[in-house]
């Protein structure tokens, strides 16, 4: 059986011995930003966790643009090298390359491995590609860890409520409602956790499925809120990301996350059948330092709300296939509908609880199902945009919340869809 | 004779008070000394520092001298301390003693003489203004008791300067009498046979307005004055200079060979604790890499612990945050800027550590300097004020008064320690003897192998750094003759990989016991190490 732990990293392991603290940075590709990541780290490490046992573990895919060497090389700039003569410790830095199960899976299982072996008390990842990190974000998510105040701390950003849509609109509150508990940030890249939480999702049967691969990030915090692990938030301020080469098409995007979301649920359905309501995760530390401000997502409605009405129309049979009918009518009513569509929060609450019913009991392809969400999605998303436009942030945020509040509402329908005898069959015409 | 002995010496430091009483009037004398001298001479001791025993009121544990030329009546007479160093000589250890030439006791008569009058032919001995104005801003080292370094005497109505405590008024180096009547001082004791001094405080001789009043130029000049009288008349006796100082400030008190002989490298010390506290090399290579160079003549001395608290004046301010919380989390294990403890309790009575402690003391470069009672693991009292916790009675047995004195305890200079840890009943000289694996017989087997080659005490140091952090490792070489040292720093057992290509072909033989281990070659040498073990390899090309 090949190892995760290539003989490279194992020697590098050995070397470091025990460390308090493990920070992972997964890389493919990174060199204009991954510099920013791990200065950062480093001056974490220097200044907020002088007193931990520190590691960064840089885990590169295959970079071809000298990523690793910018990783080796970030903190040994003169301006720092005097701040790492005065650290107590050696600060410890390893960039190693692996070929393992490609996708971000495959990097976080060597990290839950290297952490496993070198007994960090806390384990953070942070994504190479974000250039408002500082090096308060380490600190923040592994303190409560290292306190013993938490097993997994999620970060929490300072996002405009337009900003994310398939967040705040679909991911977040579905597990708020699935789950009863409301995390913000359910697929972020970034988040903290005990050196224990990492050992049990190691031993998770997941690695070699396709959800490590598309979704290990959800399936991680769905992991959390299931297993009943002290969970907790931090406030880590912008998330500024650098933009990607290529993006992956709409339809992907939701292939990747909601299907993982909705295999999970699948997996931890004993879990949150029972659960009623919902609680907010307990909240660490201060404010965060003033970081770069999101700018507010320009939306243009009127493309969403035509894609809208064409992918309704067009899809019309299948959705009938998947929602009951009277959703389904009221959605081609809405695509029937002059101007731009009014997709009430309720409606589409019910829309996404039918769907994961609908994906739970398999009445059709599921990457079929996934696809005919798309244009429902984006009507929804042209929905909020025009009617909260020019609506000052914290009335959106309001709004934001309203939709966590209606996906709870319809959590027994969600109930009632996992129980329900429906098996592979689609709803009757 | 060998002059430059006191590079292969090992030193070790006693209070006369401390030792042994042989008058049964509770404070220990020289007498007493005299026969306990197998006991040093058993150890392996070359070099006896014996803290000062002139006429004292004892303010500052005798820093503060009333009398150059005599011994405290407790300690005995002149004549017994002439009969004690005849007798340490006769065993092959020399002697060197305190010299406290900075400062004198308010009550030495040079001040009281001083004070009496501004036209006393004394007064220009001390450093005297009418205000206290003068060298503003200079730093006040005994900062936990005073103020200033000014202070006030009613009687002549002026202030005189003072570096440490204000009953110990510093002496006026800018003054030529001064200095020949310091010199004459010492003449006293060599003309005895003392083999030298160990010099207090010698960074502070010489003031200087907008300075620092500390390493200046003019110190300097008054030090190689000591010197150059020293090798014209006494060649082979020495002088090691107190100079709290990082090793880069201390540097100049050796001078071009022509000041002093030794030098204790103070900033070692508190990282040698920090090193096995953070399971990490990194403090110890960092201030050995600092530490310049020095003329061939001369000598750093190495201690673990001393009389006084362990210094952290020499340190960062975050790493005197980690000192204190990992070794004085009890605020009343702190005084000035340092730690009042002795080595054992330290380390928490760890045998290992304090036996790796011990372990790079006798194999860094320098010459190890041990303080009475470690050698035995002595405990201490931190609730006796001051640093007296750390000065008292040496643990002989388990008998009366541990076989220090025979007056009533209630008489005795000190209490003992009698916790069930440390007492004297638990740790004393007698029963170690009696036990080869004691701490006591584990010291004089590695004061014999250090000793064994000049090596450890001549020879330069290059380190190794493996991967592995938590190993220390360096090559000690003489000439030809390589020593090389691994430590594991840390409470675990740690693999580690040495490139040793550079002494490919060398057998390794491990100095304690004699164990051959595998020839060098071109790849990595891997050695396995326990928590805290470490190896001594003498290295053979055979």
């Amino acid at each position: 059986m090949p190892s995760i732990v290539s003989d490279d990293l194992l020697r590098h392991l050995m070397a470091v011995g025990q460390v308090d603290v493990l920070v992972g940075v997964p890389t493919l590709n990174n060199a204009d930003t991954v510099g920013t990541v791990v200065k950062a780290v480093h001056r974490a490490f220097v200044s907020h966790l002088k007193r931990e046992r520190t590691l960064l573990l840089n885990l590169d895919q295959g970079s071809e643009d000298g990523t690793p060497a910018i990783v080796r090389e970030a903190s040994l700039v003169d301006s720092e090298t005097v701040i790492t003569s005065q650290t107590l410790r050696t600060v410890h830095r390893i960039s190693v390359p692996y070929h393992g199960v490609p996708g971000k899976g495959g990097a976080l299982r060597i990290l839950f491995t290297a952490a496993e072996l070198v007994q960090a008390r806390a384990v953070a990842l942070l994504d190479a590609t974000v250039t408002s990190v500082t090096p308060g974000w380490p600190e923040r998510l592994v303190r409560p860890v290292l306190r013993g105040e938490a097993d997994f701390v999620a970060p929490l950003f300072d996002r405009h409520g337009l900003e994310a849509p398939l967040l705040t609109q679909l991911v977040r509150p579905l597990m708020r409602a699935a789950y009863g508990r409301r995390l913000a940030e359910p697929v972020a890249s970034e988040f903290g956790c005990s050196g224990a939480f990492a050992t049990h999702c190691l031993g998770q049967e997941v690695w070699d499925a396709p959800l490590a691969q598309f979704g290990i990030d959800i399936w991680l915090t769905a992991s959390v809120l299931a297993g009943g692990f002290r969970a907790g938030e931090v406030r880590l301020g912008s998330r500024l990301q650098a933009a990607p080469p290529s993006r992956p098409s709409l339809p992907e995007v939701l292939r990747q996350v909601v299907g993982s979301l909705m295999q999970c649920l699948d997996l931890h359905a004993t879990s949150w059948l029972g659960r009623v309501g919902s609680e907010p995760l307990p909240r660490f530390g201060g404010e965060p330092e003033a970081g770069p401000q999101a700018e507010p997502p320009a939306i243009d409605p009127a493309p969403l709300a035509e894609a809208f009405r064409v992918g309704a129309r067009d899809l019309a049979p299948v959705l009938e296939r998947i929602l009951p009918p009277e959703t389904a009518a009221e959605v081609r009513g809405m695509a029937e509908a002059d101007g731009l569509p009014r997709y009430p929060d309720e409606l589409w609450a019910s829309t996404i609880v039918d769907f994961a019913g609908a994906h739970h009991h398999g009445v059709m392809h599921r990457d079929h199902l996934l696809a005919a969400l798309v244009p429902l999605y984006l009507g929804r998303v042209a929905s909020f945009a025009a009617e909260n436009e020019g609506s000052p942030a914290p009335a959106i945020q309001e709004r934001v919340e309203a939709i966590g509040q209606a996906f709870e509402a319809a959590k027994p329908r969600l109930a009632e869809a996992w129980k329900s005898e429906r098996g592979g069959e689609a709803w009757p015409n | 004779m060998d002059e430059l002995w006191y590079k292969d010496a090992v030193f070790y430091e006693l209070h006369v008070k401390a030792f042994s009483d042989s008058s049964g009037d509770g404070t220990g004398d020289f007498r007493g000394l005299l026969a306990r001298l197998d006991h040093l001479q058993e150890l392996g001791v070359d070099c006896l520092w014996i803290l000062p025993m002139y006429p004292s009121p004892f303010r500052d544990d005798g820093y503060d001298i009333a009398d150059y030329r005599s011994v405290h009546p407790d300690y005995g007479t002149l004549q017994d301390f002439e009969e004690f160093l005849r007798a340490a000589h006769a065993r092959g250890m020399r002697v060197i003693t305190e010299l406290v030439v900075n400062h004198t006791s308010d009550r030495h008569p040079w001040f009281q003489e001083s004070r009496s009058s501004p036209d006393s032919p004394r007064r220009d001995w001390y450093v005297w203004s009418e205000t206290d104005d003068r060298y503003r801003g200079v730093r006040v080292i005994f900062c936990d008791t005073e103020r200033s370094n000014w202070a006030w005497d009613p009687d002549s109505k002026a202030h005189y300067w003072h570096r440490f405590f204000s009953h110990q008024p510093d002496l006026n180096y800018d003054n030529p009498a001064v200095r020949e009547e310091m010199w004459q001082v010492m003449r006293f004791w060599l003309d005895l046979g003392v083999d030298g001094f160990r010099v207090d405080a010698v960074p502070y001789l010489i003031e200087r307005e907008g300075t620092g009043c500390e390493n200046l130029p003019e110190t300097h000049d008054v030090l190689k004055f000591f010197r150059r009288r020293l090798d014209e008349s006494y060649p082979g006796r020495m002088l090691l200079a107190e100079a709290n100082m990082w090793p880069e400030d201390v540097r100049p008190y050796f001078g071009e060979g022509d000041e002093f002989h030794m030098a204790f490298h103070f900033p070692i010390m508190p990282r040698m604790f920090m090193a096995i506290r953070l399971e990490d090399r990194k403090p110890l290579v960092e201030i050995i890499e600092r530490t310049p160079a020095i003329p061939a003549s001369c000598q750093w001395g190495l201690f673990l612990r001393n009389h006084d608290e362990l210094t952290l004046e020499m340190v960062t301010d975050e790493e005197r945050d980690y000192m204190y919380e990992e070794y004085a989390r009890d605020q009343v294990a702190r005084i000035n800027l340092g730690i009042r403890r002795r080595l054992a309790p330290l380390l928490e009575g760890d045998r290992r550590r304090i036996e790796l402690m011990n372990g790079l003391l006798m194999s860094l470069p320098g010459s190890p300097i041990l303080y009475y009672g470690d050698e035995i693991g002595m405990g201490d009292n931190v609730y006796l004020g001051d640093r007296n916790g750390v000065r008292t009675p040496m643990q002989w047995s388990g008998g009366w008064n541990a076989g220090f004195s025979t007056a009533d305890p209630e008489r005795l200079y000190s209490p003992l320690i009698s916790n069930p840890v440390y007492g004297y009943q638990a740790v004393n000289v007698e029963s170690q003897r009696r036990n080869d694996s004691s701490l006591f017989n584990w010291m004089r087997r590695i004061i014999r192998v250090r000793k064994s080659t000049r090596v450890f005490s001549r020879g330069g140091i290059e380190f190794l750094k493996p991967a592995n952090h938590r190993v220390l490792a360096y090559v000690r070489a003489l000439g030809s003759e390589k020593v090389l040292v691994v430590n594991n720093l840390a409470g675990t057992s740690q693999a580690v990989e040495l490139d040793l290509r550079g002494l490919a072909g060398a057998i390794p033989i491990e100095m304690f016991g004699g164990s051959l281990f595998p020839r060098i070659g071109e790849a990595p040498y891997v050695l396995t190490l326990g928590p805290y073990d470490f190896f001594w390899f003498k290295l053979r090309w055979l």
